[in-house]
């Protein structure tokens, strides 16, 4: 009983890690550039075919095409935000809403044009591998994948906390008017922070690559996911979306373990349905550092 | 001063009408006949969508939560109980309604994004709790509804035309509907609270309450088009019921044509379906991710360079039209 709880945990933790690479992303956008972006989930859908396509002709490992994916859509972010987003900026909700819905749209439909629906999957040499910790099986796939995304979210807490630039995100987050009265050119500010959210997306991708098939609906799991941790994480809120993302891949892989293999998006769902009668403004109040 | 003689919008309407419900008697094949049935189904289930999204703005991505609520709830009460579908409809409908009053109390409680985001999970919750209960509403296999041959009393028909005129009558109705929101009180208490709830809520407007009323009649309606759907394919199944495919064709519709307006949601059914309908036969068979990526790009036009919609684009060219003419006086006090 103790080592099905624990495996539970475990297996959630780890899923948990890769639910926060999203999620951070979402609330980086909707802190910064205040627009919830629907289509985070494609992009980690679009960083795991760059990662599929990588390892099938050329042989890359797909954790080295994190140096791909990253950068590339980072660049797409920084498009996006340029040529989409921008234009919808001060608009209403209906506008905000739907551009980036269109969009997540557009590319799950593009992606079934060009790639059809078949699953892609990449043979690594350590997918089948797994660690034994006492009785708790640890897949050495899923735990890199944890280890990389924690690293990767730490390294955008010292960015949003110790550079410049960073410190202008949070400004930005807190109140536009007033950061651009210090002079700071808030295009740059949101480009970055859009591009910093997509490149987190497709490190998200390339860690799933070795042990979670691609397909072009990949990404509505894992932006609904997101979704709920930003709402259980209060809006905005960096740190707020990284310890909810964990907690709803424990609160998953419970579900799964003791309520029944079908039952892992209800438990995540009944937790957001809960949030929202209870506390609306999420589990970590307003903005934290 | 009112006016004597049919203006010329009811002129436009009765037009309209005629066509509508002559246009099936024209055309044979049941193919072109089935793109009738879904155009109007689509418009339907847009004006449903458009009372609630488009003049209170509260944006639902999660109609298909109602539509599969009355699909359910009129096959349960055919296939368990005998009910005919056309009490099971209206059961469906009030169904839909109750269960719209709970869900609005928690979706209610997030403006703007979070707000669609909480619909769409309460459409999802609503989706795998059907898929879990196979006691009770066959789980994920579905079923088929009964064919009873031709049994106009069980809504079920040997002649497409009879589901054509059917749907007809219940867009005829979702027009009425908004017709007469859009003139009440409600219908300006809903564009207040759509344009800045606080400031509704500062003269007086409990936007609480009108959001609960407009979503409970919306709920309603988009819960006829689910008892209509089932009993037009015959068969029910969790996916279908309650596919995330429907909460966004409603809202792409009413947005594409025109949020907010009475039209919208026919015009850009309209426009969507033809494209659609153009495409395939261009291409032949049909192309897994076609049709949602020509929508997504229309849907991304129309945001970026239109986002008042297309009605606008069609009533500015008619005006353009008509503007050599001279505007009667009587003509514009109708208007």
């Amino acid at each position: 009983m103790i080592e099905t709880l624990a495996q539970a945990v475990v297996n959630g933790l780890l899923i948990g890690g890769i639910y926060a690479l999203v999620s951070i992303g979402v609330t980086l956008i909707f802190g910064v550039v205040k627009i919830v972006n629907f289509a985070q989930g494609e992009f980690v859908m679009i960083g795991m075919y760059i990662s599929f396509f990588l390892a099938t002709y050329f042989g890359i490992d797909p954790l080295l095409s994190l140096f791909i994916s990253m950068p590339v859509l980072f660049v797409v972010g920084v498009l996006i935000q340029h040529f989409l987003i921008r234009r919808v900026l001060g608009l209403g909700d209906m506008p905000q809403i739907f551009l980036t819905f269109a969009l997540s749209l557009l590319l799950v439909n593009v992606a079934l044009l060009l790639f059809t629906a078949n699953y892609r999957t990449v043979e690594t040499s350590y997918s089948e591998t797994a660690i034994h910790l006492g009785a708790v099986y640890v897949p050495v796939a899923k735990l890199i994948a944890f280890v990389v995304a924690m690293a990767l979210s730490g390294t955008l807490w010292v960015f949003l906390h110790s550079t410049d630039l960073g410190k202008a995100m949070r400004a930005a987050a807190q109140n536009r008017d007033v950061t651009m009265l210090m002079g700071i050119n808030p295009d740059r500010v949101f480009a970055v922070a859009v591009g910093v959210a997509l490149a987190l997306a497709g490190a998200a991708g390339s860690l799933l690559m070795p042990f979670y098939p691609a397909y072009p609906m990949v990404g509505q799991v894992f932006v609904l996911m997101a979704f709920v941790a930003v709402v259980l994480g209060t809006l905005g809120n960096v740190t707020g979306a990284l310890i909810a993302s964990l907690m709803m891949g424990v609160a998953e892989s419970l579900g799964i373990q003791f309520v029944g293999a079908d039952s892992g998006l209800i438990v995540v769902f009944l937790m957001l349905l809960l949030t929202l009668a209870l506390r609306p403004s999420g589990l970590f109040g307003g903005w934290t550092r | 001063m009112k006016a004597k003689r049919p203006s010329p919008r009811w002129l436009w309407l009765g037009a309209l009408a005629a066509i509508a419900v002559v246009l099936p008697l024209l055309v044979s094949s049941a193919f072109t006949i089935d793109i009738f049935i879904r155009v109007l189904l689509f418009s339907f289930i847009g004006i449903a969508w458009n009372l609630m999204g488009g003049y209170a703005k509260q944006l639902s991505l999660g109609h298909a939560a109602y539509f599969g609520l009355g699909a359910y709830t009129s096959t349960i009460l055919l296939i368990r109980f005998g009910v005919s579908p056309w009490t099971g409809i209206l059961a469906g409908g009030v169904v839909a309604a109750l269960a719209s009053l709970p869900i609005g109390a928690l979706c209610f409680r997030l403006r703007g994004p979070y707000f669609a985001i909480a619909t769409i999970a309460t459409a999802h919750v609503l989706m795998l709790l059907f898929l879990k209960f196979r006691d009770f509403a066959w789980g994920a296999e579905g079923t088929t509804i009964p064919n009873l041959g031709n049994a106009p009393l069980m809504m079920q028909f040997d002649s497409k035309l009879a589901y054509y005129y059917i749907v007809l009558v219940l867009l005829a109705i979702g027009l009425a509907i908004t017709y007469r929101i859009e003139r009440s009180w409600m219908g300006y208490y809903l564009v207040a609270v759509g344009e800045d709830e606080d400031a509704a809520e500062a003269i007086g407007v409990n936007a609480l309450r009108i959001k609960r009323n407009i979503y409970m009649i919306s709920a309603f309606l988009t819960a006829l088009a689910g008892t209509f759907y089932v009993q037009y394919i015959y068969f029910i199944d969790p996916n279908t019921a309650f596919s995330f495919n429907v909460s966004v064709e409603a809202a792409l519709v009413s947005i594409v044509g025109g949020i907010g307006t009475l039209w919208g949601p026919v015009v850009g059914t309209v426009l969507l379906e033809a494209s659609s309908a153009l495409l395939q036969s261009w291409l032949g068979s049909s192309h897994g991710g076609v049709q949602l990526t020509i929508y997504s790009l229309i849907l991304i036009a129309v945001i970026l360079w239109r986002p008042s919609g297309l009605l606008g684009v069609l009533t500015d060219v008619y005006a353009r039209i008509v503007q050599a003419r001279p505007v009667k006086k009587e003509a514009l006090l109708d208007g």
